[in-house]
């Protein structure tokens, strides 16, 4: 649950600071300009758009290839520091929160394009490359990068990879995890190593496929190719209003369940609505619920599932349906919607923003449910999210200058979760677990689920040298085998010291 | 209440190496006190589901137990308004698929065999079909699973909606594991709608560069084909393309493939509907037909209609009735025939795999003759990552008593 508005906590510096051994040797990798170890800049990097948590990091590096990434990671080994990745920092759980002490490992100077093949469909890239960048790159041929997260003109690659990240056309088109061919890793001892290929159904286990998703825990991704798709001939989209999430959510069921599959279908709410149009001056109207939806494909098929999906909407009570006259006008609606978070700052002086995931079937009761938590607890609640995979982003507003009431808000947001864990639901469909959601996979997963996952990072990292006391709720070692951690010959002979 | 081993005939060898007992375990319970009892006797254990790719893989190092899936046949949960469904792995595949259709729905994995196959030999051997093209192969599709293993643990990972990002992805290591991580207990899957209807171009004899230009100008004219494959025989190639979905959309594409193959000045027919169910049969008889040997080729997709073609005539040469399938838009493709003579085909294996590799490219035998496998390996050169795949078999079979040796690497 992250709080991007909230205010600044008290940022813990770290006990030790990394030692001066340590910072010449990074210093030598990447250049001493590419160490920061001054406070202002450690403080820059204590958290990621979770503002909520704040912990400065030991020392920031940033590497500028795989061979100086791996480099990184033996020193760290060596002085037996952890090692957090860290993209553009807009993630929403944690995942790159610095662990104290930590060696912050930058990867925003790898932005690269290293190649693109349009036959074979895929390009390969660096991770600090910008999500949009990659589908600018391939326009002008009429290619383009599927998952397109809401922050997709600010994140990186990287943190999308570790992240799974989805977006609102993930519905047709699937998340990062379905278009990603091949990853370049460096792991816990500095090896680097080649998982998946642009060859499908290389031998072995599905190694990528854990890779992805892994919220930064089994090492650093220093290169990946993806998947690129031919644009599709035709999008046609339709913005519908509803007297309630209740008509909206019965909308959204019966397009589904007529065979259409829509690029995406978004839903918000009356609060979401109203602070989207303070946000951009969109003449919607006030009502209690509206959709945005797209579907696309050659020109027939579009024109054809949207005229039925307007019929539809139509016969489950929406109040107007609106389709955008031309481009400009559906950039427009999309901006809208794409830019609700931000927008919420308009109407409240904080809020959390929560992800969550419900069978799609059952939208409305999850709604009400929270709609009768928020008037219990008497803190509003903004609901704006993709209706068509269930994934709620319900947005908890208070005010944190009254005592106590980000307190009750965090509570409130992890009521939420357990709402949708009730309904056969997960506590996270897209933000990840990070540091934030930690304590409550202990809900979602039994100790024989966890144990399991945890032998899984463990194979990659034995001594949980990245982002530890992420994810799991509970630190565990890696079997009998504690970290194997061998000394470094400077800190020996008493020129180092672990921190 | 001990689940009965039962003694093990010749039957229930693997690839020639027979165990000493068999477990039919009738619950997801059974199948999980069975695993126990196997592992307190410190036994080694491979999972049987159909029996449909046993041969995918390197004869078990060692086997003392074999446990049959067929046992766990439920259907757990179907939700065709959420389109999800959650069934036991020794579901067969055409089964679940006949209930699916009830509600017009399917799970888009396609493989061949599907009566036999179950849904958990489905997973392990990351089996597919034409469908690939547009839905993907059963990682994009599998969403959930429950696992046991080697120990006896019952884990599950994923759940039962399509987004998810809690915990790392156990549905996703158990494809094409072959079960060496665990015994795939059940599993959950997205569901796709049927489609209205379907139309198919088919191109009657054509050269595999016609193929492949085929599929490029498709891509250029934003055509979005559901399935493509193009069919190898003595007498030629043939290539059908499919078009699936709602009637206009359907009617569209179709049209203007046709018009794209005149314009190439290649003679193609439209076969709308059932009419095309000829070729498609043609296509899965292909893949099913018995033959001692059967390969997969991969390469990248735009190179492999030239790839596969390389492939098919250094194959051909040591096989006898050889045929092949190849899917153009995935970079995948089967090769299968007779083999009248080991030490050919051993040779003529050895050169694919170089011509292959010439493509970024590479071949898994299916299914090989005794001799064959003796002398070359099924999975060829292990990837870089095979330390990965090692360190993950040691996490979670411990003293590698599952389906061991099965793997590439010896794993
Ligand atoms: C306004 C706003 C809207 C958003 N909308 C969406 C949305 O629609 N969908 C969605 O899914 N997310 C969304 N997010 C969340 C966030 O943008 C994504 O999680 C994104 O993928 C994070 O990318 P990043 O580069 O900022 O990664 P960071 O935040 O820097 O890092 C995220 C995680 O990735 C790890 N990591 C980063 N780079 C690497 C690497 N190279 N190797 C290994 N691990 C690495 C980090 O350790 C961390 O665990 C939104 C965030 C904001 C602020």
């Amino acid at each position: 649950m992250s709080a991007p508005s909230a205010v600044s906590p008290a940022i813990p510096t770290p006990a030790r600071p990394v030692s001066a051994w340590v910072l010449a040797q990074l210093g030598s990798i990447v250049g001493p300009q590419h160490v920061l170890s001054d406070r202002g800049a450690l403080r820059t990097y204590a958290s990621d758009a979770l503002a909520t948590f704040a912990v400065e990091p030991g020392v920031v590096v940033l590497p500028a290839s795989t061979a100086e990434v791996a480099e990184v990671v033996k020193v760290a080994r060596s002085a037996g520091l952890p090692v957090v990745p860290r993209g553009s920092g807009t993630g929403l759980s944690g995942g790159a929160l610095p662990v104290p002490g930590c060696v912050l490992v930058g990867l925003s100077r790898m932005k690269r394009i290293l190649e693109v093949d349009l036959a074979n469909r895929w390009m390969r890239v660096e991770p600090g490359v910008i999500n949009l960048d990659v589908s600018k790159r391939i326009a002008p041929d009429g290619y383009y990068y599927a998952p397109d997260p809401s922050s997709q003109s600010v994140c990186s690659i990287g943190g999308n990879l570790a992240e799974n990240s989805g977006g609102a056309h993930c519905l047709k088109y699937g998340f990062t995890v379905n278009h990603v061919l091949a990853a370049r890793l460096v792991t816990y001892d500095g090896t680097v190593v080649d998982l998946g290929s642009a060859v499908p159904d290389t031998p072995g286990f599905d190694v990528l496929g854990v890779l992805v998703g892994s919220e930064g825990l089994v090492g650093i991704v220093t290169e990946v190719t993806l998947r690129i798709l031919r644009k599709p001939e035709a999008t046609r989209t339709f913005f519908a209003t509803f007297p309630s999430t209740t008509e909206a959510g019965h909308c959204v069921s019966e397009i589904i369940g007529s065979g259409i599959i829509p690029a995406a279908i978004e839903m918000m709410d009356r609060l979401a609505i109203e602070a989207a149009k303070a946000a951009t001056g969109l003449d919607w109207p006030d009502v209690g619920a509206a959709l945005l939806m797209d579907v696309d494909g050659p020109l027939a098929e579009a024109e054809h599932t949207s005229q039925k999906a307007v019929e539809l909407a139509r016969r489950t009570g929406a109040l107007e349906v609106r389709v955008p006259k031309d481009e400009d006008e559906r950039l427009l609606m999309w901006k809208g919607r794409k830019s609700a978070f931000a927008a919420v700052g308009r109407i409240s002086p904080n809020y959390l923003v929560q992800d969550g995931v419900i069978p799609r079937t059952a939208i409305a009761e999850v709604l009400a449910e929270i709609s009768r938590l928020s008037q219990k607890d008497g803190l509003r609640v903004a609901n704006v999210f993709h209706a068509g995979d269930g994934n709620l982003h319900p947005l908890v507003l208070f005010d944190a200058k009254r005592p106590g009431e980000e307190q009750r808000a965090e509570a409130l947001a992890g009521e939420i979760l357990r709402i949708c864990l009730r309904h056969g639901g997960s506590i996270t469909g897209e933000h990840g677990v990070g540091a934030d959601k930690a304590p409550y996979m202990g809900e979602m997963f039994s100790e024989a689920d966890l144990d399991t996952m945890a032998r899984v990072r463990c194979a990659f990292d034995p001594e949980q040298r990245f982002n530890p006391g992420k994810v799991f709720p509970t630190p565990r070692l890696c079997g009998d085998r504690p970290g194997i951690y061998s000394p470094h010959p400077a800190e020996l002979s008493g020129l180092a010291e672990r921190v | 209440m001990a689940v009965l081993a039962l003694p093990a005939t010749p039957a229930d060898a693997i690839l020639g190496v027979p165990p000493t007992r068999v477990f039919r375990p009738a619950s997801l319970d059974e199948a999980e006190e069975a695993v126990r009892e196997i592992a307190r006797d410190g036994l080694r254990l491979a999972f049987v589901g159909g029996g449909t790719e046993l041969d995918l893989g390197a004869p078990p190092s060692a086997l003392d137990a074999v446990l049959y899936t067929t046992g766990l046949g439920r259907v757990l949960e179907y939700a065709p308004l959420d389109q999800i469904v959650t069934v036991e792995a020794g579901v067969p595949l055409a089964a679940l698929q006949a209930r699916l259709r009830g509600e017009q729905q399917m799970l888009a994995l396609d493989p061949p065999w599907a009566e036999r196959a179950t849904v958990g030999g489905v997973v392990a051997t990351n089996a597919f079909g034409p469908r690939r093209t547009r839905y993907g192969a059963v990682r994009d599709l599998i969403i959930g699973v429950t696992l046991v293993r080697a120990d006896g643990t019952r884990a599950k990972g994923g759940g039962k909606v399509v987004k998810n990002v809690a915990g790392f992805d156990l549905p996703k290591l158990m494809v094409g594991s072959l079960g060496s991580l665990g015994l795939i207990g059940t599993v959950t899957f997205r569901l796709h709608p049927l489609a209205e209807t379907s139309s198919t171009v088919l191109f009657p004899q054509v050269t595999p560069v016609a193929a492949g230009r085929l599929v490029l100008e498709m891509y250029a004219a934003q055509l979005e084909a559901g399935a493509v494959a193009a069919l190898w025989t003595d007498r030629g190639v043939e290539v059908g393309c499919r078009f699936e979905g709602f009637e206009a959309g359907v009617r569209q594409q179709r049209d203007r493939l046709s018009s794209i193959a005149q314009k190439l000045q290649m003679p193609a027919e439209v076969l709308d509907g059932s009419s095309a169910d000829g070729f498609w049969r043609r296509h899965t008889a292909a893949r099913e037909a018995p033959a001692s040997l059967r390969a997969k080729i991969a390469s990248q997709p735009a190179e492999s209609p030239q790839a596969a073609a390389e492939a098919w005539a250094i194959l051909r040469e040591a096989l006898q009735a050889p045929r092949a399938v190849l899917y153009p838009t995935l970079g995948l493709g089967f090769v299968a025939g007779d083999v009248p003579e080991a030490g050919a085909l051993i040779l003529a294996i050895a050169r694919a795999r170089a011509a292959l590799a010439l493509h970024g490219g590479h071949l898994i035998l299916h299914a090989a003759p005794a001799q064959v496998r003796g002398q070359t390996d099924v999975w060829g050169p292990a990837p870089a990552a095979t330390f990965l795949f090692r360190r993950l078999k040691d996490a979670l079979d411990p003293e590698h008593r599952l389906a061991v040796g099965r793997l590439v690497g010896g794993l």
